[in-house]
């Protein structure tokens, strides 16, 4: 008997069926529509939406990879963007500048990654929760770099990647660029996982002793998966400041942490794009309720345990049942 | 005699419990080599032990070169492999998938006649979680057979399992040790299957070596009969 075909190719990723596609096509109008009708205020939202919706993506990759659940992203979105601060401070070229700090922050997670490949659960998400912490306390105190507390201005170029230094810090420039970024590494992230290595990677999560004794070893693995996912949140933190034009110590406190790892759970992990829902429903909830009440915290706090306890899934799961509800419906019509 | 694989002196204690204390087996290719004894006998902290899975004590030779302790991935690319007592798959992953993933892994190898010895064919794009017990079983055990293999370790593959899925899985052993030259140890508690494909039986109680021979020689052995039973009456 012939070996059956076991090769993957990228024409098993589901970003790329005609589903898929479509849904790519109707984002780009989407965005299309609203730069050329939105307000500026509404426009100003969804840049910061896309935005933040990387650094979810971020998260949501390292949780629905590799099961790990970290509480110190913060640290390499702030590192992404003090980093951006600091190269055009010191008039390093703008370009292979921010190549060299998601670089660095790519090496910094790849060798933690290395060093606590063994933790996983809780021990992990502490860890990362100190890590987190060192950095915020380190950019608060190291003034002669990073100014402290005041924060640093961002001075754009005049020229960046080809484009004119302003459309970084205009909303529809801005929505138009981090909704690019935010699709193509959507996109990657589903081709990755359509490659033997994504195989290898879900194999790790699902039951990494048994990946051990197929062969492999999984620590470098794991250190990868964990680096790529800081990377991620280091292009957040790149396009944050250059759309913000200012850095401080906030950015990387682990209230803001854990702010993209309730977008990540809010939207699930059963699909790669359950993040990025999940942080547009939580920053459109966040603005629409704090325009309502100043208990807006409350309020949606409240809302998230009400939604978590509902569809411990998050947002994908329940389109998972909507979706088989659907299909179910067509089904029973067709038998009819 | 020349073993393929051999284990010295395995050992293992849990605090101040022996669990497993100086046994020694040695392992021919196309031979399988059952491992029984009562519940508790140390049986499976002797794969464990050997494979890396556990750390403890004693030496394990493959080819008459010393290999204790160089790890799980690196026995399985040298051709030393192992099943699990508990199933151990990848839910998620389709069956296709996981073969494709265990054939990388060690190497590349007979992944289509083992689909086809096993019967997998025809639930290769199917999710591991969606098959059934017996077949989730067979998936484990390919799992350990692809890329040809010259030592496998079986820890209980047939728990669990009808007794005509047993009587399958019996079939498979002795065809796999056969076919392809691989020396197998067969932890089992299933007689039947013992019994069946075992041409060497090594027996253990409370943690030690208690009597080596062929299965026809043991069977009405007194001390095994009392290992069992607690009495040869």
């Amino acid at each position: 008997m012939a070996n059956p075909s076991m090769t993957h190719s990228f024409r098993d990723s589901p970003v790329l069926r005609p589903s898929g596609l479509i849904v790519l096509a109707l984002v780009a109008a989407l965005v299309a529509i609203m730069t050329m009708t939105g307000s500026r205020i509404t426009l100003s939202l969804f840049a910061q939406a896309a935005i933040i919706s990387i650094m979810a993506l971020s998260v949501g990759f390292l949780a629905r990879t590799a099961d790990l659940i970290s509480f110190g992203h913060a640290a390499p979105f702030g590192l992404g963007a003090y980093g951006t601060a600091l190269i055009f401070r010191h008039g390093i070229p703008a370009e292979l500048g921010i190549l060299l700090v998601l670089l660095a922050v790519f090496a910094l997670f790849f060798v933690m990654g290395l060093v606590v490949g063994k933790l996983n659960g809780i021990a992990f998400s502490m860890l990362t929760l100190a890590l987190g912490q060192f950095f915020f306390v380190a950019v608060s105190k190291l003034r002669a770099i990073t100014s402290g507390a005041d924060g640093m201005n961002v001075s754009v170029p005049s020229s960046l990647f080809g484009l004119p230094g302003r459309t970084f810090q205009t909303p529809d420039g801005m929505l138009v660029i981090a909704s690019v970024v935010l699709a193509a590494l959507v996109i990657a992230i589903y081709l990755f996982e359509a490659t033997r290595t994504g195989r290898l990677a879900m194999g790790v999560r699902e039951n990494e002793e048994r990946v051990l004794f197929l062969g492999y070893r999984t620590k470098l693995l794991k250190a990868a998966v964990l680096a790529t996912s800081a990377t991620i949140a280091g292009v957040s933190g790149v396009l944050f400041a250059l759309y913000q034009g200012f850095v401080s110590p906030e950015i990387m406190h682990w209230s803001f942490s854990g702010n993209a790892l309730i977008m990540a759970i809010l939207g699930g992990s059963l699909a790669v794009w359950g993040p990025v829902a999940g942080a547009l429903v939580f920053f459109f909830l966040r603005e629409w309720l704090s325009d309502l009440t100043e208990h807006w915290h409350s309020v949606l706090g409240a809302i998230l345990i009400a939604v978590t306890v509902a569809w411990p899934g998050g947002v994908t799961a329940l389109a998972k049942v909507v979706r088989a509800r659907l299909t179910g419906r067509k089904q029973g019509e067709a038998g009819k | 005699m020349s073993f393929l694989f051999r284990c010295e002196d395995i050992g293992k204690t849990y605090g101040g419990v022996v669990a497993l204390k100086d046994v020694s087996i040695g392992l021919e290719s196309g031979q399988v080599h059952g491992l029984i004894g009562p519940n508790g006998a140390g049986k499976s902290t002797f794969i464990d032990v050997v494979s890396g899975k556990t750390p403890g004590l004693g030496k394990v030779f493959f080819e008459d070169r010393e290999i204790t302790g160089i790890g799980p991935s690196a026995m399985r690319r040298m051709g030393i492999s192992r099943s699990f007592q508990r199933t151990s798959i990848f839910p998620a992953l389709t069956v296709r998938d996981q073969l494709e993933l265990a054939s990388h892994g060690a190497g590349g190898g007979h992944t289509g006649e083992l689909v086809e010895m096993l019967g997998l064919g025809a639930v290769l794009e199917t999710e591991a979680e969606e098959i059934s017990y017996g077949q989730q079983r067979l998936v484990d055990l390919a799992l350990a057979l692809v890329g040809n293999p010259r030592v496998l370790l079986l820890d209980e593959p047939a728990a669990g399992l009808s007794s005509q899925e047993s009587a399958a899985m019996a079939v498979h052993l002795e065809e796999i040790a056969e076919r392809w030259n691989v020396a197998v140890l067969l932890v089992e508690h299933d007689m039947d299957v013992v019994f069946r494909v075992c041409k060497v039986l090594t027996v253990l109680a409370s943690g030690r070596f208690l009597v080596q021979g062929a299965p026809a020689d043991l069977r009405n052995n007194p001390a095994v009969i009392e290992a069992y039973f607690g009495s040869t009456a």
